[in-house]
């Protein structure tokens, strides 16, 4: 058997289906053997692109509008608490200005990635960790992040849950981001990432303001 | 207490959620939103390469879930169901682009025919190297057909038949352009490992190191 052949009934050997002839040409062909090991390790990889990156928040909010919009969303007979109540606009306008000094920071950290980077990877994969919160080791916590989460404290626990996941979400991507970054300052693809991560917090951060303030 | 507070403690399963939104309760909608939405839209994102696509077509495939919720009976998984109606959010999406669905033969530039690589290359190994950022990089950067086939496929998990079906190729035709697919991923995962070691060296050229390429790669035998 040759590399042709053997590529040819690659696609089969890869799902399970071996001969001796294959095995032989393998444990003669660096080549082959190589080609093979590769490729075992992206489908082995790959399942950790399934569910890896979360919508802006955004997202949710038009979706809940145009359902309220048809009619498929009636409120719930239990009333849900009064949002205008428990976190008035004064009281998150400080939100804003930080939201925009996120995306600043973002931006400052590409033009001087040195000190970016000091901390561990969070959103590395491996076969068996296709979650990139839920595998990832908790951090600490920022003053902006938990005063937004305090703030936010008072909202039914799944929106709690949410806000929280989505706000680790976004630090996760913007740790491996930056990790990336540092070893490579000049990769674009890393850069974009740290700036749609900063975007995404930015929005957290907006949202916490808008669906408080905005339902009024 | 309130009615989510009440749906939390209760431990509120993905079943008594549904059966909430088909009474049009809006915490149930967002509780299953909030449970699928990372699968949806990073599947959106690896089939369009766009996240603005992809937050319009998350938008639409669960719009499209919501309204159909009341036709929900269980019998599949409704995980199942949302992908399922997800993919064929994302492919008629494409088709309205006139993108391609199915993989396109003559877009494959590489040599397919055999393994063999530029003699005096360097030796590049993935295997046991790939990160989800290279791999997330390489998958983005494939032809759009290739790339469909490969997200159904490898990371979604859909069977040969299936993709047929949704994709509307035979099952031989969808076999051999995941093979493709795949060689054109390595191809690119290994351009990208060159370049940054091409790169690194630059960076930290010496004087007395040996700049020999490694041998091997990639004769064929």
């Amino acid at each position: 058997m040759n590399c042709v052949e053997f590529e040819s009934v690659l696609p089969d050997y890869l799902e399970g289906g071996h001969t001796p002839e294959q095995q032989a040409h393998l444990t003669s062909c660096s080549a082959c053997s190589n080609l093979l090991a590769d490729l075992n390790s992206i489908v082995t990889e790959a399942p950790a692109l399934q569910a890896i990156e979360d919508p802006s928040p955004r997202v949710w909010n038009a979706i809940e509008i145009q359902l309220r919009r048809e009619g498929i969303i009636r409120e719930p007979a239990i009333a849900r608490p009064s949002r205008s109540g428990f976190f008035p606009r004064w009281r998150a306008a400080w939100l804003v200005p930080v939201a925009a000094a996120l995306v600043i920071a973002a931006g400052i950290k590409l033009y001087h990635p040195s000190g970016a980077g000091d901390t561990a990877p969070v959103a590395k994969q491996t076969p068996a960790a296709p979650q990139v919160v839920a595998q990832a080791p908790r951090h600490k916590v920022s003053t902006e992040d938990q005063q937004v989460l305090n703030s936010v404290a008072s909202r039914p626990p799944a929106q709690l849950a949410s806000y929280q996941n989505d706000m680790e979400s976004a630090n996760a991507f913007i740790r491996d981001a930056e990790i990336q970054l540092k070893s490579d300052p000049s990769d674009i693809y890393a850069q974009q990432l740290l700036m749609n991560a900063y975007a995404q917090k930015q929005m957290l951060y907006e949202l916490a303001v808008d669906r408080t303030g905005g339902e009024q | 207490m309130t009615d989510a507070k009440k749906l939390q403690q209760d431990k509120l399963t993905e079943a008594a959620a549904i059966e909430r939104a088909k009474q049009g309760d809006a915490e149930a909608f967002e509780f299953l939103y909030g449970l699928h939405k990372r699968r949806v839209y990073s599947l959106c994102l690896r089939m369009t390469g766009n996240p603005a696509s992809a937050e319009d077509l998350t938008q639409e495939a669960f719009l499209q879930l919501f309204r159909k919720i009341g036709t929900f009976r269980g019998e599949s998984a409704f995980s199942t169901w949302l992908h399922r109606m997800s993919v064929n959010v994302v492919l008629m999406q494409l088709r309205k682009k006139s993108l391609p669905v199915v993989p396109i033969d003559e877009t494959f530039d590489g040599d397919e025919e055999s393994p063999k690589k530029e003699p005096g290359a360097p030796d590049i190994r993935l295997a046991g190297s790939i990160d989800r950022l290279q791999l997330q990089r390489a998958v983005d950067e494939l032809p759009p057909g290739y790339r469909t086939i490969f997200v159904l496929h490898d990371v979604e998990g859909f069977e040969h038949n299936e993709i047929a079906t949704m994709i509307g190729c035979s099952i031989g035709n969808s076999k051999s352009q995941l093979h493709k697919a795949r060689i054109k991923l390595r191809e690119l995962l290994r351009t990208t490992r060159a370049e940054k070691a091409r790169s690194g060296r630059n960076a930290k050229r010496k004087p007395e190191q040996n700049e020999e390429p490694q041998s091997g790669i990639g004769e064929v035998v």
